[in-house]
């Protein structure tokens, strides 16, 4: 696979994002990442095989995504009735529920936001690998990273776990294919997210633009 | 006395908070992404404080409203985010109720005090020292959506006890409240500049506090 590539020009230089030391940026060997003389903050840092890694997860995380939303996440047998718990059915619960602005958030952390990240790295690193970038690349690139504080897939995995022990008292309650798939998405998606650097999707994407 | 760590802000360059990019701030806006450059996060503190009014005000009725509203067998009881705790607690599971103690009244508080001693430090109203206040800001950042944990439980349990007259489960007014207070909090984290801090240790540095030079003559 290409290295990381320079973008040509002047002297690339460096801001700590959290103290705002300037740094001449320099290439760092796979492996190694650049931190901040000053703070300590990291600057940028070479990951391995980070677009193969990248595109391979966000691609699993997609995949098991389908999983989560066809199998539920728990069933419950209570009073002779089995209900199950789906992703979309606790948001459109809450929407039936005269709560839709909770629902609506729900679905937005739990649905769009996780499906944004991991979509968005797959659509801008895998053409990234034959050194081509997808058409609007740099805008897909700019969102995908806003929507990352909001993804909360391992807060809404705990929140199952709590009801669970909530309702282990009043009914028989038992853990579906969704969790599991769900605690894939949650590792495949930190792993995709830690597997290319910002400043290296970047730098790869304005090489690859021009 | 100058700093001896050149700052970017220094020779008009700003780091582009979406990629990183370093390019003269009076481009306006990035050549390579198109956000929009500035040495600092414009009304940082303004925009911080505002939004942590917003939260703490909010905190209150997100914990006195109920988060839902449980129907069984025709007996109707509100419950509160504290009540649900300590029916955990009483029935011995402290190890979750601890959980929903941490995520739901601790974190949305400290996060409110930590912040509001960030921007303290910011503003030059105490003295800023950015290595420590750094791990607290890291720390309201990687901890502030955790706290989602309680909406996501009610949306569960919404979701799942429809069992007919025996017994259902509604979403209550506290639950808007809370989610607000946890949103409101990450927004104000995320308008805070932390870049702020080391201005402000570098202003000290540059000018001697009064009382220094006193001791010297």
């Amino acid at each position: 696979m290409l290295p990381w590539p320079r973008p040509s020009g002047r002297t690339r230089y460096s801001a700590c994002h959290f103290c705002d030391t300037l740094h001449e940026s320099f290439p760092v060997s796979e492996g190694l990442a650049a931190r901040c003389v000053r703070c300590g903050a990291l600057l940028y840092q070479n990951r391995p095989a980070s677009l193969a890694r990248a595109s391979a997860f966000s691609l699993a995380a997609l995949l098991l995504m389908v999983l989560v939303h066809v199998f539920p996440f728990l069933t419950m047998d209570a009073v002779s009735l089995r209900r199950n718990l789906t992703l979309l059915g606790a948001s459109a619960a809450l929407i039936d529920e005269n709560a839709p602005i909770l629902g609506i958030a729900i679905f937005l952390f739990t649905v769009i936001a996780p499906l944004a990240l991991a979509g968005g790295i797959l659509y801008v690193c895998f053409p990234l690998m034959f050194g081509r970038a997808a058409p609007l690349a740099d805008h897909v690139a700019k969102w995908m990273y806003r929507t990352e504080p909001w993804n909360m897939v391992e807060v809404f995995l705990l929140g199952v776990l709590v009801s669970l022990l909530k309702l282990a008292k009043v009914a028989d309650v038992n853990f579906g294919l969704g969790f599991w798939a769900f605690a894939g998405v949650m590792m495949c998606m930190a792993a995709a997210v830690a597997g290319i650097d910002r400043e290296e999707l970047w730098d790869r994407l304005e090489v690859a633009g021009k | 006395m100058k700093s001896t760590y050149p700052k970017a802000a220094d020779f008009g360059l700003a780091g582009c908070h979406t990629c990183g990019k370093v390019s003269e701030v009076s481009l306006g806006n990035c050549p390579r992404c198109g956000t929009s450059l500035h040495l600092r996060k414009p009304a940082s503190i303004q925009n911080t404080v505002a939004l942590m009014i917003a939260a703490a005000a909010l905190y209150i009725p997100s914990h006195l409203l109920p988060v839902m509203t449980v129907v069984e067998l025709g007996e109707v009881t509100h419950n509160t985010i504290i009540g649900g705790m300590i029916t955990f607690w009483k029935s011995g599971a402290y190890p979750i109720a601890i959980v929903i103690f941490t995520a739901s009244v601790l974190i949305p508080m400290l996060k409110i005090l930590a912040l509001s001693w960030l921007c303290a430090a910011a503003s030059g109203k105490m003295h800023p020292s950015p290595k420590t206040l750094g791990k607290v800001y890291w720390f309201t950042e990687l901890l502030g959506r955790w706290s989602m944990i309680d909406i996501f439980v009610v949306g569960i349990l919404v979701s799942i006890v429809q069992l007919g007259n025996y017994m259902s489960i509604a979403p209550g007014p506290g639950a808007l409240a809370f989610a607000g207070v946890v949103m409101l909090t990450m927004f104000a984290a995320m308008s805070f500049e932390p870049r702020m801090l080391w201005d402000r240790l570098d202003e000290l540095a540059e000018t001697p506090p009064s009382n220094a030079i006193k001791s010297t003559t």
